[in-house]
């Protein structure tokens, strides 16, 4: 779903990556969209107190983006969700593994990890920062703590999609126990930590812009609660439409590794858990 | 006709004979005992925990915390605002994500027009819509049913949408050779083709509402639970935030109950529902 909707302008290496052809009609929707826009609030047809013309808004983008000011924060807000969606992904699928591989393990933990998935990992942030106060520390706890469950349920789910059979068959032609994890264990629960994982950026994204609203006043996320409060619509929007732009990339620049890395990974559609 | 005595003494015959069933090596529900660890952990934090810990405080304060804001009044509508919002915004999303997906799906170029503007609102973090909402509708119950249903409607309407463009046309082709009106079309043929789509989707979409109404709380101070907690955050009253955060995960894990029971109601007429 989501390579097709992405232009992509590079020709793919490999005959059996289709080339996609650039959406025409995408773009020039978007593109509409900002010309009936600008249009409805020059003729006067649409005035608003809230809402800025997308000139006024391109412009804005210059001029953040020429003071610095842009560049330096969406680096701190993309650096945090980057480096807690690492960890996030790490310590989910070394538990996940862990998990997954020893039913004793899954018994005796699954139950508890699932009550903690329920628990909506916003409510966390208040508390983070009643405990971490307002530091990098504290987004980096709040993104890592709530992108680690996606990835570890996936994960256990995958190691578990490992059925009987291949059971059977490793023990016929003898496999060692590493063997079988690098045949079958691995293969299997691959597409299962790609979603996962994929699930978990743009969450990590999601919650270091609310860690920094409501937290560490850093970033992209304080930036647009600084242009709410100064009443500078303009920004506002530019902010708003960089960070839904860094939103898509990074889903994109996923989707790309993974395709390139781990050819066949991403056969799963749709959002998963 | 008539019953003869024996028929009804005997009682039912025992039509249900028990199925032998393969011992399951993956079992779907974790057993219960999985919670020990939670429950250990706990238990540990009760009895280890000193005094009054001012960041780590023992469960046992928590549930004072509440009780002190139960007494106090605002616990009580706090827990209904964010419940209603949630409702709220979990029938629109719905309602609306339906039928905007299978307006999308069922045409091309529309879709392929609409493909990335769909992508980049989908990409877009919830809480980057919150200050422009608040621009719009200022601190209200609308503007938090606004971000809420922005947030929430791209699972429910990206998920019908693929299904409706995977739909057989033969579906379509038998309500065309019985002469179906358009309307019973939709109702009969179409959305109960696409309830288990629809259901993944509200699947992934509820608790990102129940997340938002939360994030919007936190954010803006519109009353709710979220508000609750951010403001035990302000003045320092951990206990508090600790127990506030026990109560949003027994909705959390009561939304997913509920929701995994509907599904199971919604689509109990199929053989092996997956």
């Amino acid at each position: 779903m989501a390579t097709e909707a992405v232009p992509q302008p590079r020709p793919a290496r490999r005959s059996r990556h289709v080339r996609v052809p650039l959406n025409v009609s995408g773009i020039l929707f978007l593109l509409g969209l900002a010309a009936v826009w600008q249009l409805a609030m020059s003729t006067g047809l649409l005035t608003s107190s809230f809402l800025p013309e997308p000139w006024e808004i391109g412009k804005s983008i210059g001029d953040l983006t020429g003071s610095g000011e842009l560049t330096s924060n969406l680096w701190h807000t993309v650096y945090v969700t980057l480096v807690g969606w690492a960890l996030a992904g790490l310590i989910g699928v070394a538990f996940g593994l862990a998990i997954g591989l020893y039913s004793k393990v899954w018994r005796y933990s699954m139950a508890s990890t699932e009550f903690l998935r329920a628990l909506p990992g916003i409510a966390f942030v208040p508390v983070a920062v009643l405990l971490y106060g307002f530091s990098v520390k504290m987004e980096l706890i709040v993104v890592t703590y709530v992108s680690i469950w996606p990835v570890l349920v996936n994960t256990v789910h995958g190691v578990r999609q490992v059925t009987v059979l291949h059971d059977d068959v490793a023990r016929m032609l003898r496999m060692s126990r590493l063997e079988r994890i690098r045949r079958f264990t691995i293969p299997t629960t691959a597409p299962y930590v790609a979603v996962g994982l994929q699930v978990s950026l743009s969450l990590s994204l999601a919650l270091a812009l609310v860690a920094e609203m409501v937290g560490n006043p850093t970033g992209v996320g304080q930036a647009l609660i600084v242009a709410q409060n100064t009443f500078h619509p303009e920004e506002m929007f530019a902010y708003v439409i960089v960070i839904g732009f860094v939103g898509v990339l990074l889903n994109w620049a996923f989707v790309k590794m993974i395709e390139r890395g781990f050819p066949g990974t991403l056969s799963l559609d749709g959002e998963q858990r | 006709m008539s019953v003869t005595p024996q028929d009804t003494a005997s009682g039912p015959l025992p039509l249900r004979v028990k199925r032998f069933r393969r011992p399951r090596r993956n079992l779907a529900i974790p057993p219960l005992r999985g919670l020990l660890p939670l429950i250990i952990g706990l238990v540990l934090w009760q009895v280890l925990s000193h005094g009054q810990s001012a960041y780590y405080p023992r469960p046992s304060l928590w549930w004072e915390g509440i009780e002190h804001e139960w007494q106090s009044g605002a616990l009580k509508p706090a827990i209904e605002a964010t419940l209603k919002s949630f409702l709220l915004a979990l029938v629109i999303s719905t309602v609306l994500g339906t039928l905007l997906g299978i307006l999308i799906g069922r045409a091309r170029r529309v879709d392929r027009a609409l493909g990335p503007f769909l992508e980049f609102c989908r990409f877009l973090p919830a809480a980057a819509v919150v200050p422009i909402a608040v621009l719009a509708a200022g601190y209200t119950e609308k503007m938090k049913i606004f971000v809420v249903v922005f947030a929430g409607i791209w699972p429910i309407l990206l998920q019908v949408r693929s299904s409706v463009r995977s739909q057989s046309p033969l579906l379509l082709d038998v309500a065309r050779s019985l002469h179906l009106s358009r309307e019973r079309t939709l109702r009969q043929v179409m959305l109960p083709s696409l309830v288990p789509s629809i259901m993944l989707g509200l699947r992934v979409a509820a608790p990102i509402i129940l997340v938002v109404v939360l994030l919007v709380e936190i954010v803006t101070q519109v009353q709710g639970i979220g508000s609750l907690i951010s403001t035990a955050q302000k003045t320092f009253d951990a206990a508090t935030a600790y127990g506030l955060l026990a109560i949003v995960g027994v909705i959390g894990i009561a939304v997913n109950a509920l929701l995994a029971a509907l599904e199971g109601w919604l689509l109990r007429y199929r053989p092996d529902g997956s």
